[in-house]
Formats: structure tokens, C-alpha cells, sequence
């Protein structure tokens, strides 16, 4: 899934004080799930920022939505009745609900109340990690179905760098080092011999390096 | 005279443009460039031209060092990030190079490595306020320099077709001026009726303007450019006098010396582009009286 957090608290109410009314816009997709954009973070942003801007003397009119999916332009048109009685949008998706608000309602200013992160994995209650960079040319039926794009430090592909040690990345002791956890996987699996074979270097045209990218399915079309 | 006074005292400048190899035999480059030694002001070395990996500019400006030529290197983000742009351009500065000009790099899918990962890590107005700030001494990181670099900085105009997409070039190169460019590289002018209403606009972001006579080689390749690159305004009149000529190849040296010749007053000087006809320099220098 897609990970974020939100935003400081001082940089969303700078991004809004200019506004009287803000839609609040939530979603109950990846955000939800990393606790960082559902509707019970909607509500506590809501009460957030009406109580600070309560402190100025001011009353900020928030209204709350949660959508079914901010980037997918079937639940983004759900704004449409109330998208005029707000003077902007603050919105609680990842960039891709972001930038379907703002396409789909083109006069209006709409800002990112989360940072998006990654692609990643909950390794358990509270805590995700980064587990895919959508290379775009899947290698993990190499590598033990561990990825070194997205969790080596250096994206290296053919084994460690010096600065492993004791199955730690050098850039911290938090940070397992990729080639260890998947060195560890290929002798599970019996397959060290794979170990040997020296990948490539990369197509990264797959990649974001390409160009943005789009995928089209003519027979969905 | 240096290229940096030759600019601060409005004298006519030329440059000539020459391409390090895909590889390691130099002798190509520099018997070029020794042809024009003594009758161009500085030798400009462009870096992986036209996304053609080569030997680095670094390393061809300092050949062109080497040779008693000054020289000009072009520097761009697509293949560097922010530390190795300032270390090579610290580099570039102790080897003898004088003047950078920061342009943008090609796409990677028209490069000759289109696999190649992307680095972009700043973009050219980011770069011109960096070589500033080194200049000032200081990094990117705000560390002091053990002894700041010294450059003449120039940038490139993007390419317009018309006065429209000339306007928002020029927001854009303004943009450079003021992040720190000292002069400006035009794009090819092959136009010089048209170019001579545009010149006077790019001339008000009050930094000299070196305008681009790119030696059109043949017929076929006006006539895709004409067809390709409307932008670049190559008319039919250009196409048809190559054409009709008895010497093709002469008459596009003509072209590209009575281009020079008629861009004398209406720029504060010229950088030839001969793309692989570097040995034809001293020939178009001659058309232009130079």
C-alpha cells in the first residue's frame, strides 16, 4: 500500500489561513490503513486545526468527507454538491487523491495535508516499511522475493556493500541489510548457487527514469 | 584577451564548439581545435552532446587548456547530483577552465545509453545559484570552501518558433540572469531577418547575447530540420540555395560565414556548431571575415 503521515501542524495552517471554509477531504484506502488520512484522522485534524485557529480569534467552517478512494475519479465526483461551499480543499489522501481532487475541480486551490511516503509493508501494529520503488521490472523471482531496489541503502544488486555488519546497513542499526535477508532466504530455499550469478545492470527506462508513466488496458478501455 | 573581458568590454565574441570523442584518441580533437588557435576567443566543450556518451568536457576543456585555448565547458544536472556537479566544477577551476555554461541535458530516451537511471537532482536555475554560492565560497551544504572558483557563467535560451514561445523563453532565462548567468547562448539561428526583432527583446535581460550558427550540412538534413524542427525556421529559400549550389558543401560554408557576418550587430558575439565538421572551422571563419 501507499504510507504517509501527515503533514507538521504549522505548515497545514499556514497552507489554510488564507481560507474561511475548507472541505476536509479523507480516504478510506492506504491512508486509512497507515492510520495517516481515514476519517478518524479527518476528525482529529478538523478539531486540530478549528482549535488553533480558535486561539487566533478566528472560526475556520470545516466541513468532513471521507471518500471511498481519492484517486479514482468515480469517488471524487461524491465533492461535487459540496465542493462549492468551500473556499478550498485540504485534503487527506495520498498525492494521487491530491491531484485528482485538483484535476477534477479545476478553480479550486486544493492542498496536501499528508506527506506521501512509499510503497510499503506493516512489519506490525504501528510500523511500515518501504518494500517497493515500482521499478517497473519486477526482479524479486531473483533475489528470494526480498527487493535490494527498494531496501538496499545503495540499491545494490549484486551482493553487500562493505558497510554491512552483523546483517545491519551501515546507514543504521534499525535497517537490516537486504543482502543478509536475502542470503539468509536463498539458503532456506536451497537455492546459494543463484547467489553467484551477477545481475546486469538495470533497464531503469521501466522505471520512473522513463518519463512518467501510464498504463493502458485496451480491453478495459 | 580573456573571454570574461572580451564580454565586460562588449567586443565581438566567437566561439566554436568541439566535441570530445567516444573514446580515447585525442588527436582528432585537438588538431581542430589547434586550426583555430588565434582566430576564435574560446573553445566550447559540450558534455555527452546530444546524450552521446563521451569523454567528459572536463576533460576536453582542459585539453583545450592545454592547447592555449580558452575554454568553455558545458555542465548539466541530468547525470550528476549536487556533490559530484560541485566537486567537478571545484575540479574544472584548479585544471584551467575559465567559464561554464549551464545547459539542460538531453532526454534520456534520446541518449545512447537509454537504460541509464536519471539523476536530475537540481535543476539549471538551481545549478546557476550553486556556482554562485561556490564562487562566494561556500557549498550546497553551507560548508566554507578551502579557496572559492572563479567563472564566467553562462546559460542557454530554449528554442522559440515564434514571438509567443520567445516570451516564455525569455521568463525562463530571466529566471537564469538573475540565479547568476553572465551571458546567454541562443539557440541556432538560421532565420537572421526574423531573429534580428527577437534579438532586441533577448537583449533587454541585460546580458550579452551570443547567438548559435549551427553548419547546416547538406540538404537532406535542412529539409528534416525544416520538417522536424519548425521551430528552428530553416526556410525553403535556405534549402533551395543549397540545392541549386554546384558545391553543396561549400555553399553550406557560405551559409554558416555569411550568418556570422550578418549576426555582427545584432548580437554581442557567435558560437559556431559544426557537429563533426570541426576540420571545416578555419573555412567558415574565413566566409565571415574573421
Amino acid at each position: 500500500m501507499i504510507t504517509a503521515e501527515r503533514k507538521p501542524m504549522e505548515e497545514i495552517i499556514e497552507s489554510v489561513r488564507p481560507y474561511n471554509r475548507i472541505l476536509l477531504v479523507g480516504c478510506n484506502e492506504c491512508v486509512t490503513v497507515c492510520a495517516a488520512g481515514g476519517r478518524k484522522e479527518v476528525g482529529i485534524l478538523s478539531s486540530a486545526l478549528q482549535m488553533a485557529f480558535m486561539q487566533e480569534g478566528k472560526t475556520l467552517d470545516i466541513k468532513e468527507l471521507t471518500l471511498e478512494r481519492q484517486c479514482d475519479p468515480e469517488y471524487v465526483e461524491e465533492l461535487v454538491t459540496v465542493i462549492d461551499q468551500a473556499d478550498a480543499v485540504l485534503s487527506m489522501a495520498c498525492g494521487c487523491g491530491v491531484q485528482e481532487v485538483a484535476r477534477r475541480y479545476k478553480d479550486k486551490p486544493v492542498y496536501p495535508a499528508l506527506n506521501t511516503l512509499f510503497m510499503g509493508a506493516a512489519e506490525r501494529q504501528g510500523v511500515w516499511a518501504e518494500r517497493c520503488q515500482g521499478c517497473g521490472d519486477c526482479i524479486l523471482g531473483l533475489t528470494g522475493g526480498i527487493c535490494p531496489v527498494a531496501r538496499c541503502s545503495k540499491r545494490l544488486l549484486n551482493g553487500p556493500c562493505g558497510g554491512s555488519t552483523a546483517g545491519k546497513c551501515e546507514i543504521s542499526q534499525d535497517v537490516d541489510c537486504v543482502w543478509q535477508l536475502i542470503w539468509d532466504r536463498m539458503k532456506a530455499l536451497g537455492i546459494e548457487n543463484r547467489y553467484e550469478e551477477v545481475m546486469t545492470a538495470k533497464d531503469w527506462r521501466t522505471s520512473r527514469d522513463g518519463g512518467p508513466r501510464k498504463i493502458i488496458r485496451e480491453d478495459l478501455v | 584577451m580573456s573571454l570574461k573581458k572580451r564580454l565586460l568590454s562588449k567586443e565581438f565574441v566567437v566561439l566554436a564548439e568541439m566535441h570530445t570523442p567516444k573514446g580515447v584518441n585525442i588527436s582528432e580533437l585537438v588538431n581542430n581545435a589547434r586550426r583555430i588557435k588565434g582566430r576564435i576567443d574560446a573553445v566550447v566543450v559540450p558534455d555527452m552532446d546530444n546524450g552521446v556518451m563521451r569523454m567528459s568536457a572536463l576533460a576536453g576543456g582542459v585539453l583545450m587548456h592545454q592547447q592555449g585555448l580558452e575554454a568553455v565547458i558545458n555542465v548539466y544536472c541530468r547525470d550528476r547530483n549536487r556533490m559530484a556537479l560541485q566537486g567537478d566544477i571545484l575540479a574544472a577551476h584548479v585544471l584551467g577552465i575559465q567559464n561554464l555554461i549551464v545547459v539542460k541535458g538531453e532526454e534520456m530516451a534520446s541518449c545512447d545509453h537509454k537504460d541509464a537511471r536519471i539523476v536530475n537532482d537540481l535543476d539549471e536555475i538551481q545549478l546557476l545559484e550553486v556556482v554562485r554560492r561556490l564562487q562566494d565560497g561556500s557549498d550546497m551544504a553551507g560548508f566554507d570552501l578551502a579557496g572559492a572558483p572563479e567563472f564566467t557563467l553562462g546559460c542557454t535560451l530554449g528554442k522559440f518558433a515564434d514571438d509567443a514561445s520567445l516570451e516564455k523563453e525569455l521568463e525562463i532565462a530571466k529566471r537564469k540572469a538573475d540565479a547568476g548567468a553572465q551571458f546567454i547562448i541562443t539557440p541556432p539561428i538560421f532565420d537572421i531577418d526574423y531573429f534580428s526583432s527577437a534579438a532586441d527583446k533577448i537583449k533587454a535581460l541585460n546580458v550579452p547575447v551570443i547567438a548559435t550558427v549551427f553548419l547546416i550540412k547538406s540538404v537532406g538534413i535542412a529539409r528534416y530540420m525544416s520538417v522536424t524542427e519548425p521551430e528552428s525556421r530553416v526556410g525553403e529559400d535556405l534549402i533551395k540555395r543549397i540545392r541549386k549550389s554546384r558545391d553543396r558543401e561549400t555553399e553550406c560554408l557560405k551559409i554558416a560565414g555569411e550568418s556570422i557576418e550578418a549576426l555582427k550587430d545584432k548580437v554581442d558575439g557567435v558560437l559556431v556548431v559544426t557537429l563533426g565538421w570541426e576540420h571545416r572551422l578555419p573555412t567558415i571563419l574565413d566566409y565571415a571575415q574573421l
